[in-house]
């Protein structure tokens, strides 16, 4: 499988939380947001809804910090994944987190991590909007770079304005 | 999680005037009689208010419900409803808002809190999964609804905490005042805010982490993608889903207008001329839209926030409006400028009103001052009017927003005259005021006409809330969808059944919607989906409520009708017990008498007594009484309700029942 990452269209999102729902179903089968390893941070008075998700960093503190060696690249979905036999629930991979992706769950004592669900990420499945995105990293920008195209050629190629 | 059903499995009683918060396990009997939401509130209210329980008293409780689907992945599970007995209509009241607050509730690990009481200071309640305490809210006391939330949210530092509060038209007890969760969703209809402010219970603050389950995890697995394909260019209604999805329900406006029926100018007609250009989808749309909003977990995804751009007012910024709120801020004074129309949603979110009735009773009292019942003496020195050319709009609604303000506040002898609700205000002016005063028992009437539109004469007649649009309306007939009559209904009722104009089984079509929404209503579903479109019918419900509550019996048509039934029945005789009759089974005469005058339907009325009695037949009411029959509480469950009114001779033994003659097979005997 080639390499893949999850991408958010933060103009889309509305911030309905079916992601995160979608993945604690599908990971714990119980219906609880707090157990999703996505989650939408939102600051309802500016009407600001942003998916937090696991970015899969190159450099994965996560995996550097974790003592009993519980966190391990799958190489096949790239996507590091928790070993929960082998996650003592110290935390460290939590605080480690650059972009506060990593969540606990308290019943278990394990962390939540995104794992792509195998290479077919359900809450990009199950996005009403079409917000969240499985795409190759080389691809991520496309749509940007298609809207600062289009704006470039509205502003200085269709000859409003000259160069 | 230990549950083998969706339910959260326990409840919390809160008496304000002792601060005794009290945790119980929630008793399976009563859910399984009662599913949730209304239907448990309505037997939380029968058993421990009576009808000396006056709404504005620490005797009336008031109940924040969730429903088995709250909190799960079922696509438009986001509601919460709210009981009690309400300030504006005297009668019984339930509302509910979308939007986070009720799934919160569940994860919270509470199925419903009972608020009674009264505070003898401002408090409001913090609810973190297991700790529950009553907090001081005197520095909240006057607060804006936005500001309370941020408030709040700094306060108990954690800005996922869900509220549902109050704003200064609650705390000054304005009778139409409404809840507001998730800063924007309104518990809006029946006046729960002025309850609330009563009770000087501010807010309520939520925050849970627990996970709910499901009685058969492998049949919701199954299904999940039945259901959420009903929300894509698959599903059977993807043009109206679609719709909603990039109007919101204001594409309503435009739909409505085309078949006569967009109240204008305080329900003297239906059509508003031009609303397509200047107040319909395409011209809001472009005007004000700004960005895209969801209630919790949902399929359709029809909120949005608007903006104003330009004028007096730029910058003002709100969710929605609904369409309720666009026909009562721009068609019901002739207006069409849609900046006053986002200000006035602002405003009524940001203190707290309900937009439908501030809006009509703002109409109500044009009409009087048009009509010289009101002078400049009454009104303080304001000019009430409707819009007399386009142009003026803005000058007139200017005059409508200073209004809405200064009935928050009561700033004079006028505007707590409006405070009471358009029913009390005509009593207080007299002088024939009431030929103005477009309500069905107290409830003024909704976004919605009975005269181009039939069957919801009916609906707003028998409703147990008065005039309003959630509890029994028919959306087949009013947009027409042919296709889901054939599937739903006997070939040759179709036609009869898809035109507005006929009054001939509408009772029995009426009738069926409001045990539907009884169900809605406890599931705790949203009308979007089961209303309009009708993306959800009763074979649905067969599946949903086992899979979710593992309640096998109600696989049963049979006792999926005694159920429904019996949440109809027992909000029914919660008003029969308050003194409701025949008498109110009735509309106001503008819908009766007064042909529409302009538009698609002109020259139309409703013809109330036909529907009536096809309606009371199903329901097996006594024609005389308007009572129930007690041989009919009893087989649906409801002995102990038979016994109690028989005590205070509000139940029949043997009714006269109307024969209509028409031949009907109930939902029941339909559906296998």
């Amino acid at each position: 499988m080639s390499k893949k990452i999850l991408v958010v269209d933060y103009e889309k999102c509305s911030g309905c939380r079916m992601c995160e729902l979608v993945c604690s179903w599908r990971h714990k089968k119980e219906f609880n947001p707090a157990k999703a390893a996505i989650q939408i941070v939102t600051m309802r008075e500016k009407s600001i809804d942003i998916p937090i998700i696991c970015q899969q960093c190159d450099k994965a503190m996560c995996q550097e910090v974790c003592q009993p060696k519980a966190i391990s690249y799958n190489i096949e979905y790239h996507a590091y994944v928790v070993d929960e036999k082998k996650c003592i629930g110290c935390k460290m991979c939590i605080s480690a987190c650059p972009v506060g992706a990593m969540n606990f769950d308290s019943d278990k004592g394990v962390s939540i991590k995104c794992d792509l669900c195998q290479g077919y990420p359900q809450c990009v499945q199950y996005c009403p909007m079409g917000a969240l995105l499985y795409i190759e990293p080389e691809k991520a920008n496309l749509k940007k770079k298609y809207i600062v195209a289009e704006k470039f050629f509205s502003e200085f190629l269709s000859g409003r304005r000259s160069t | 999680m230990k549950n083998k059903n969706s339910y959260a499995g326990k409840f919390i009683r809160v008496n304000l005037t002792s601060g005794k918060i009290i945790i119980e396990t929630t008793p399976e009997k009563l859910l399984r009689q009662y599913l949730g939401g209304v239907g448990v509130g309505a037997r939380i209210m029968w058993e421990e208010t009576d009808e000396k329980t006056e709404p504005l008293s620490p005797q009336n409780k008031l109940i924040f419900l969730t429903g088995p689907l709250q909190g799960t992945l079922f696509p438009q599970s986001a509601r919460y409803e709210v009981v009690s007995r309400s300030p504006l209509t005297g009668w019984w009241a339930h509302a509910s808002a979308g939007g986070f607050f009720g799934p919160e509730l569940k994860f919270a690990g509470y199925d419903f809190v009972i608020i009674e009481g009264k505070s003898p200071k401002p408090v409001y309640l913090y609810i973190d999964n297991d700790i529950i305490q009553l907090r001081s809210a005197e520095h909240l006391w006057g607060k804006t609804v936005p500001e309370t939330n941020l408030i709040i949210e700094k306060e108990v530092g954690d800005k996922q905490v869900k509220i549902a509060c109050i704003g200064p038209a609650g705390e000054n007890l304005v009778r139409y005042a409404c809840i507001m969760s998730d800063y924007y969703r309104a518990v809006g209809r029946c006046g729960l805010g002025c309850v609330m402010g009563y009770k000087r219970l501010k807010a309520v603050a939520v925050r849970g982490t627990k996970g709910l389950s499901i009685a058969d995890k492998d049949a919701f697995d199954k299904l999940f993608n039945d259901w959420i394909k009903r929300y894509t260019p698959e599903g059977r209604y993807w043009e109206h889903v679609s719709a909603m999805r990039t109007y919101g329900t204001f594409a309503l406006t435009d739909w409505e207008n085309a078949i006569g029926r967009l109240p204008t100018r305080n329900h003297w007609t239906g059509y508003f001329e031009n609303a397509e250009n200047t107040i319909g989808m395409q011209p809001l749309r472009k005007k004000h839209y700004k960005r895209h909003k969801s209630c919790f977990c949902c399929g359709i995804q029809c909120k949005y926030v608007s903006e104003i751009r330009e004028g007096k007012y730029k910058g003002t910024e709100s969710e929605g409006p609904e369409y309720e709120t666009v026909e009562a801020f721009t068609s019901n004074f002739m207006s069409t400028d849609t900046n006053a129309l986002i200000r006035a949603n602002y405003l009524c979110n940001i203190y707290g009103l309900d937009t439908i009735t501030t809006g009509h009773v703002i109409s109500f009292a044009v009409e009087c001052f048009e009509n010289g019942i009101l002078t400049k003496k009454d009104t303080n020195g304001r000019e009430l009017r409707f819009v007399d050319k386009p142009e003026n709009s803005t000058k007139v609604m200017e005059t409508v927003l200073q209004l809405v303000e200064d009935i928050v506040y009561g700033k004079d002898e006028f505007s707590r005259l409006l405070q009471l609700g358009t029913k009390k205000a005509a009593e207080l002016i007299g002088r024939g005021a009431e030929k103005y005063a477009i309500h069905v028992n107290g409830l003024e009437a909704s976004g919605q006409d009975p005269r181009p539109h039939k069957s919801l004469g009916l609906t707003y007649a028998v409703n147990v809330r008065g005039a309003d649009h959630l509890t029994s309306l028919s959306s087949l007939d009013e947009l027409g969808y042919k296709e889901e009559l054939v599937r739903r209904y006997d070939k040759k009722l179709v036609d009869i059944l898809a035109d507005r104009w006929d009054e001939r089984y509408k009772g029995y079509l009426v009738s069926e919607m409001e045990e539907f929404y009884a169900l809605v209503d406890s599931l705790l579903l949203c009308k979007y989906g089961t209303m309009w479109p009708p993306l959800y019918y009763f074979d649905d419900l067969l599946k949903i409520i086992p899979i979710f509550t593992g309640f096998e019996e109600y696989s049963d048509p049979q006792e999926l009708e005694k159920l429904a039934s019996r949440i109809v029945d027992l909000r029914r005789a919660f008003n029969i017990r308050l003194g409701w009759t025949k008498k109110n089974d009735d509309l106001h005469p503008r819908f009766k008498e007064e042909p529409i005058p302009t538009g698609p339907a002109k020259g139309q009325v409703c013809d109330l007594e036909p529907m009536l009695k096809e309606y009371y037949e199903i329901r097996k009411f006594d024609w005389e009484t308007g009572l129930p029959s007690e041989d009919e509480l009893n087989r649906i469950g409801l002995q102990d309700v038979a016994k109690e009114l028989k005590k205070k001779n509000k139940v029949v033994k043997n009714p006269k029942i109307p024969k209509t003659g028409r031949k009907w097979t109930h939902w029941s005997q339909r559906i296998k």
